[in-house]
């Protein structure tokens, strides 16, 4: 009797609590998605409305302005937006490619050199030469000013997704897998591309995720080194946006009724949001796909094998 | 020596699978690791890395003697380090158990999917976003206060106001960590708590916190070698390198690559570069070593 009574009264406070945690947690949710439900309603609020009253999340007028300058007469962000896919896209597959054969080779327990390459791996996450340098050799020695490849070499290979590649390798891959084929008469090259690499799946969507976001993301490459607009990616685009509105909304480019529709200004605020909306959007849509696997691969990183 | 020269070339595949990372890197990592000698040269582009005359010690007595550039931007970078780690992962741990204690586990998850969002922001996007809220014409903030704060004339806010955003943006993500440890807990160990009579609060502190004091131990003390770096984005971008505000916002990154786009000061950066660098090995250096004592089995070599 007297445990049932104890039960119940341990039932009921964790209900109590369990409420109060839910609200905190609902809190910590809403503070993180607001910021994000802004962009996406200032990128639909009325331009007269921003200038004379302020952001707002409950504007009184709408509008598609913004939007339709953006999409419509943005010629630049067509292109921007083709330089980013390839640059994602490429740097990804390329990357996830030679850090897997890297991963691979140094995973071999008979492979004496393997010493030497984790030591190799292992020194840039220690020591390196610094933004100043890096920039003196990729622009006055590599020639890779305004060119693709300074936006895709620089972050194709990182020690950390090495290490969890072969972290993966190690702890999935049973090594008697490996070991049949080559009995069967593989090569080193067919042990790899058919048995290995297949059964990398999970790690390749964790580590691919990550690095397509990191190259979705990256600023710094494209700030430094390109200067061609045919070259921008989004980002470079969305820092200069002042500037960049003023040129996609070249008042050439517009016809006169068009511009006349939207009150003879360019939406400045509007069209701003909405350009995040367009940059950022892509990442925010992808990302709850690929949450387990990245999950997976934050986890395995954080354990050395 | 000939017994390794014979397994290398009989695993001359494995040479061939590894050598284009090590060419990518050798490129990208280590030929620019010279380029530290620029600390000691008078540099001229022109000239180049290996032209431009020595000049010994000058730019780092330049360094020490432009006290108010070279300390506030170290003070402001040990200062967001201090803030960021101490307050985040205070955070990531709180928020973790939170989530694990939470028992509607769908609800649970959707919550945390959309915490883990702020990740995937640019920074560049960020800084719209702040605007927005903190202008002095058309901010959320002002609007509220009914007042007028220009924000991005006050340096005194952005140490607050650069956590904020900080938190927001990183929270979610680095709780995900703890969460995998959390999961990891045998539940057979909060059965016979619960059957000897503990309460929540008691199984917290007595089984859920100290299972995660070895993983918060080895990531502050891996964190330690990365405190001469900053994130860039949060310094550059968010503050918009508004000039105003550079008294507290300046980190040494944000002023390194200011000055390279500015294509200023080579000799002041490189020095600044070069005390970042090997600050930045000795720090990784100790941090894994006490990793190495108390957990070797996370430490990084």
């Amino acid at each position: 009797m007297t445990t049932n009574i104890h039960d119940i009264h341990h039932k009921q406070k964790f209900r109590w609590g369990q409420l109060v945690l839910g609200i905190c947690l609902f809190l910590f949710t809403m503070f993180c998605l607001l910021p994000i439900l802004l962009v996406i309603i200032s990128a639909f609020t009325a331009e007269t409305e921003i200038n004379s009253t302020g952001f707002t999340y409950f504007p009184k007028q709408w509008s598609m302005d913004g939007m339709n300058a953006v999409l419509r007469y943005g010629s630049q962000l067509r292109q921007s937006y083709l330089i980013t896919i390839s640059v994602t896209v490429l740097g990804t597959f390329f990357g996830l490619l030679v850090m897997s054969m890297f991963a691979y080779s140094i995973s071999r327990k008979d492979f004496k050199l393997k010493g030497f390459l984790s030591v190799y791996l292992l020194i840039p996450m220690l020591f390196s030469g610094g933004q100043l340098s890096a920039y003196i050799f990729f622009s006055k020695y590599y020639g890779l000013k305004d060119t693709l490849a300074v936006l895709i070499l620089p972050l194709c290979v990182s020690t950390m997704n090495v290490i969890i590649l072969r972290t993966y390798i190690h702890s999935s891959i049973p090594d008697e897998l490996m070991e049949a084929a080559k009995i069967d008469g593989a090569g080193e090259y067919r042990t790899f591309f058919q048995i290995t690499l297949p059964l990398m799946k999970p790690s390749l969507a964790a580590v691919g995720f990550m690095m397509a976001t990191a190259y979705w993301n990256d600023w710094q490459n494209a700030f430094l080194f390109i200067d061609k607009a045919e070259l921008k990616p989004l980002q470079l685009l969305l820092i200069n946006i002042q500037k960049s509105i003023e040129t996609l909304l070249n008042n050439k480019n517009i016809p006169s009724s068009a511009l006349q529709a939207m009150g003879n200004a360019v939406p400045q605020y509007s069209a701003t949001m909405a350009t995040v909306i367009v940059v950022v959007g892509p990442v925010i849509i992808a990302y709850p796909f690929f949450q387990k696997y990245f999950i997976k691969g934050l986890t395995v990183g954080s354990v050395k094998g | 020596m000939k017994e390794f020269l014979r397994n290398t070339w009989q695993h001359r595949a494995l040479v061939v699978l590894a050598l284009p990372v090590f060419l990518i890197m050798l490129f990208i990592n280590y030929i620019p690791m010279s380029g530290l000698v620029l600390a000691f040269e008078n540099f001229d582009y022109t000239k180049g890395i290996f032209g431009s005359p020595l000049i010994g010690l000058d730019n780092f007595k330049f360094l020490l003697q432009s006290k108010d550039v070279f300390q506030r931007m170290l003070k402001n970078t040990l200062m967001y380090y201090v803030i960021f780690t101490a307050l985040g992962q205070f955070l990531n741990v709180v928020l973790a158990i939170a989530i694990d204690q939470f028992a509607h586990k769908r609800f649970g998850k959707y919550m945390q999917t959309v915490m883990i969002m702020p990740v995937f922001v640019s920074y560049a996007a960020v800084q719209f976003i702040v605007m927005a809220y903190l202008n002095s014409g058309t901010g959320i903030i002002n609007n509220l206060l009914g007042g007028s704060i220009p924000f991005y004339r006050k340096p005194e806010y952005w140490p607050t106001i650069l956590t904020i955003v900080k938190m927001w943006n990183g929270v979610g993500y680095g709780s995900v960590l703890y969460m995998s440890v959390l999961a990891g807990i045998d539940t057979s160990l909060y059965e016979a708590a619960r059957i000897d009579g503990a309460n929540k609060w008691h199984e917290i502190r007595h089984i859920t916190l100290p299972s995660l004091i070895p993983m918060i131990t080895v990531m502050l003390l891996l964190s330690v070698g990365g405190i001469m770096h900053s994130d860039t984005g949060l310094f550059y971008q968010v503050t918009r390198h508004t000039s105003a505000l550079l008294s507290t916002t300046e980190v040494i990154d944000s002023y390194v690559l200011n000055a390279i786009s500015k294509n200023s000061n080579f000799g002041f950066t490189a020095a600044a570069t070069f005390f970042q660098s090997v600050v930045g090995l000795l720090l990784m250096l100790f941090a894994n070593f006490l990793v190495n004592r108390i957990s070797p089995e996370n430490a990084l070599f």
